[in-house]
């Protein structure tokens, strides 16, 4: 079969990383072609040195047999090279339209936008999607602004596709309309090259499979020739157990109580209408429900980080309710924010500054004026051993740090203890393992179950309806800014737990 | 299957940020940048019927001679300072273009003490120095915690408030020495009443640019310590990569910010009590030719290292002292003077870009 591209030999470092380590890869026409592995196992990046993001230190790529050099996306773009990434670059306040001809050679002076409208409906109807050419991008869903993604490449007549973990975005019927479009745009010769790390995926959708991990190719192969365990096994580089094992809970005093909790989101609108929920210690309450319903408001308000507007959380008897973020780090509550790129972690910092981004103010890491970097650094060494924290060195910057390893950062910040040499009482996790591949996914379970078993009590927020139900002890429905239901796993099944996430009030006998 | 053609890029510029500078880079973009400045000085100053290298080794001069370094030394003093200053705002994020003002209001003070003392005598003179210490200190100090406050608590953007809060500082004593301060044996000139010794930075080797090091050396090791060793020198630097991570780890943003102010601006404004008390001995009006912004310049190209603060400063101290002997002895025009430091610091300026980022034009040829 005729090959559309061939990576040869490429070698790729970042300051004190080496993302790709002779990598070699070739995409044939027709093919969907799955790029599989960890996060941080270098996937992306090989992705962004076809597509002209980066230059390869060293090794060569093959477009249609011919040797180019591609420096920059516009090189990739004139080569018949499109690449959807996992945020998209779309302009919201601009059209369809507009977006899609956004940097066009071929429109011209004159935009001939009736003309072009016609052809973008006609384009996007060939492949089953609905899209009007004149709508604002803001106003388009998730999976909508995937299809002008993809409109946009296919417009410029692209012949290679690179989707970056393009379901991550998506609802599972969304995901459905994608597969469907990308196989028919195989059919029509093109080669689709998809990075996912979620294996299932890999066998719904694709005719090869290429494992990476930590830089290298592990194996490429015909899908009908592996199978999901031995995929995982290449992934994470040992056997993987999909069931998590957990000793029964022994509930023993409060950890918080939040009574009448009001809060209102960054838009002004009343996001907590009234969440009553307690937290014991030696447990864990998970937390469903559909994004958007006040799951951020809540943990936000218990870590100190918003105001509420009524309401009070109660530790030991004490109302905390509006008190500082230092009195509440001080109070023992751990906060595992979402988007930790954002809210927990400065990547400019190194791994030492963010591992004590908390800790350094208090005994025995300062004196109340000097800080103690020698205690620190000793400290922070024993840390990276205990969460296997890659790589090595305390003094890397977090920027270099793959999405896995960030969050093992930030247990290891949270969960160590640094405050008063004591576990903390309550643990708010919101979302940590989204985006995390299975080994890291699977290290964040089995660390927050430990720790709920020495004495924390957990408030474990989770957008995976089975994910909550396979950790929690306890596990509260969330709807419309209230607490719908609490239940044990097991006690309700999953259609009913779905319905009460949409809000449909359900009887209980 | 379609047939190949070859596909011909257009030019292109690209500009990359280097993950990496190294040194070498670093020199030799500082010093060909300088070569550069220098060459189109010498098409002014040949415009102006001079000849140029006439100019630069009156220039050069200034580094070899003993007497002309040391004054380059006095002028480094005052420079040096107010960029030591800086480099703790700029740590925190804290775009602090203020020194110029810290440094007058350091001159207030400084000099109000001095009255103070000579019309009340209220304490013993071995203590008037140690107390415009602190006067300088503190009252710079407050000309920059006020903004950082502002900022703190209400978003007010620092850029604005610090650097309009310059001319308010400086037409303030403007006024004075205009004034009320106004030496009454000066024969209507605006000028303070000489300092006494006791109030003069002279008074521990004799020879301010000896003194004015000692000084310079103390707060240099004082912000290499404050930096890397205290509480606040971390709390600074988590401030400077965002307000959300900082008030995620529980930092008291409020208090950070505006302590962090204070101390920039206190010690940019000992700076300003090393102009009055160390190259001048009394007040006048526009006592600094801009001190305050080339501390800037110096800060950024010592890329907020306190120890880089020192050499670099006393580099920006010969160009003000050089400008000084051109005036004199080649009788150049002020303004030609005054350009030609500006294209120096222009150069330099685009130099740091030239090191951070790397440009290629590149032409390609796909077969």
């Amino acid at each position: 079969m005729e090959e559309l591209v061939s990576l040869r030999g490429i070698i790729k470092h970042f300051p004190g990383v080496i993302a790709n380590d002779n990598v070699s890869f070739t995409l044939r026409k027709g093919e969907i072609h799955a790029l599989l592995g960890e996060n941080g196992a270098g996937k992306t990046t090989l992705m962004n040195i076809l597509y002209g993001l980066y230059r390869p230190d060293i090794g060569e790529i093959y477009v249609e047999g011919r040797k180019v050099e591609i420096n920059s996306p516009k090189d990739a773009i004139t080569l018949g090279i499109g690449m959807v990434h996992q945020n998209f670059k779309l302009i919201p306040s601009h059209t369809v339209l507009e977006n899609i001809i956004l940097g066009l050679k071929k429109s011209g002076l004159v935009i001939k936008s009736r003309k072009i409208g016609e052809e973008i409906k006609k384009l996007a109807e060939s492949y089953g999607w609905r899209i009007n050419p004149n709508a604002y991008v803001w106003q388009l869903t998730a999976g909508e602004k995937q299809q002008v993604e993809l409109l946009k490449i296919l417009y410029r007549d692209a012949k290679i596709l690179i989707l970056d973990e393009p379901t991550s975005v998506l609802t599972p019927q969304e995901c459905r309309i994608l597969l469907q479009a990308l196989r028919r745009m195989a059919k029509e010769g093109k080669g689709i090259i998809f990075i996912t790390h979620k294996l299932d995926e890999v066998f719904a959708i694709s005719d090869r499979v290429t494992v990476m991990r930590k830089g290298r190719v592990l194996v490429t192969k015909e899908t009908s020739e592996t199978n999901m365990s031995e995929l995982a096994q290449y992934m994470v580089g040992r056997p993987v157990i999909f069931t998590i094992e957990k000793k029964e809970s022994r509930p023993s005093g409060e950890a918080i109580t939040i009574k009448n909790l009001k809060a209102f989101n960054d838009k002004g609108v009343l996001a907590l209408k009234d969440v009553n929920l307690k937290v014991m210690k030696n447990e864990i309450v998970g937390i469903i429900g559909v994004t958007g319903n006040g799951q951020q408001e809540l943990v936000e308000v218990i870590a100190g980080l918003r105001k509420a507007s009524g309401g009070s959380l109660i530790v030991d008897g004490v109302n905390i309710i509006n008190s500082s973020p230092e009195k509440i780090i001080e109070l023992g509550i751990a906060y595992i924010p979402p988007e930790p790129l954002r809210y927990g972690i400065a990547p400019n910092l190194t791994v030492l500054d963010n591992l004590f981004m908390k800790a350094y103010r208090y005994k025995p890491y300062s004196n109340g004026v000097i800080v103690n970097w020698k205690k620190i650094y000793n400290k922070a060494e024993e840390l990276i051993r205990e969460f296997q924290i890659v790589p090595e060195n305390p003094y890397a910057k977090a920027r270099s740090l793959s999405g896995g390893n960030l969050q093992r950062l930030i247990l290891a910040r949270e969960l160590s203890g640094l405050i008063g040499e004591k576990i903390p009482r309550l643990i708010v996790a919101a979302y940590p393992t989204k985006g995390l591949d299975v080994g890291a996914t699977e290290f964040v379970h089995k660390t927050l179950i430990e720790y709920s078993r020495k004495g924390s009590g957990i408030l474990f927020v989770s957008e995976d309806i089975e994910e909550a139900l396979m950790i929690s002890d306890r596990v509260a429905v969330m709807h419309d800014g209230k607490i719908v239901r609490v239940f044990r796993p097991g006690e309700v099944d999953i259609d009913k737990i779905g319905l009460m996430m949409a809000g449909v009030e359900i009887a209980f006998k | 299957m379609k047939l190949a053609k070859t596909i011909i890029m257009p030019h292109s510029v690209k500009i990359k940020r280097r993950l990496h500078i190294s040194r070498k880079l670093s020199i030799l973009t500082t010093f060909s940048t300088l070569v550069l400045a220098f060459g189109v000085s010498g098409i002014f100053f040949a415009m102006i019927g001079l000849n140029p290298l006439d100019v630069y080794s009156y220039m050069v001069g200034v580094y070899t001679s003993p007497t002309l370094l040391l004054k380059a030394l006095e002028r480094a003093i005052p420079i040096g300072l107010a960029a030591l200053g800086l480099s703790i705002a700029f740590r925190m994020n804290f775009w602090n273009i203020g020194a110029e003002g810290q440094m007058y209001m350091g001159m207030f003070a400084s000099t109000g003490i001095v009255l103070l003392h000579a019309y009340y005598d209220l304490i013993p003179d071995y203590l008037v120095l140690l107390l415009m210490i602190l006067a300088s200190f503190v009252t710079g100090g407050l000309w920059c915690g006020l903004p950082a406050f502002l900022k703190a608590k209400m978003r007010v953007n620092e850029i604005l408030t610090t650097l309009m809060m310059n001319y308010v500082a400086m037409y303030f004593v403007d006024f004075l020495i205009y004034g009320p301060w106004r030496d009454p044996k000066g024969y209507g000139f605006p000028l303070s009443i000489p300092f006494p010794e006791y109030a003069k930075l002279t008074m521990i080797f004799g020879e301010f640019a000896y003194s004015g090091l000692l000084l310079l050396c103390i707060a240099v090791a004082l912000a290499v310590v404050i930096l890397r060793y205290t509480k606040l020198g971390f709390e600074l630097k988590i401030v400077g990569e965002g307000i959300d991570i900082a008030r995620y780890a529980g930092i008291r943003i409020t208090k950070v910010i505006t302590l962090g102010g204070i101390l920039s601006g206190g010690i940019a404004g000992l700076g300003g009590l090393a102009i009055v008390s160390g190259i001048i001995g009394r007040l006048r009006p526009r006592a600094s030719p801009g001190y305050g912004y080339t501390a800037i310049i110096v800060i950024l190209l010592s890329a907020l290292n306190p120890w880089l603060v020192v050499p670099v400063s006393i580099f920006f101290g010969g160009i003000f002292v050089a400008g000084d002997i051109l005036q004199a002895t080649l009788k150049i025009p002020g303004a030609a003077v005054e350009m030609h430091q500006a294209l120096i610091f222009l150069f330099i300026v685009v130099g740091e870009f030239l090191k951070r980022y790397k440009i290629t034009i590149t032409r390609e040829v796909v077969r």
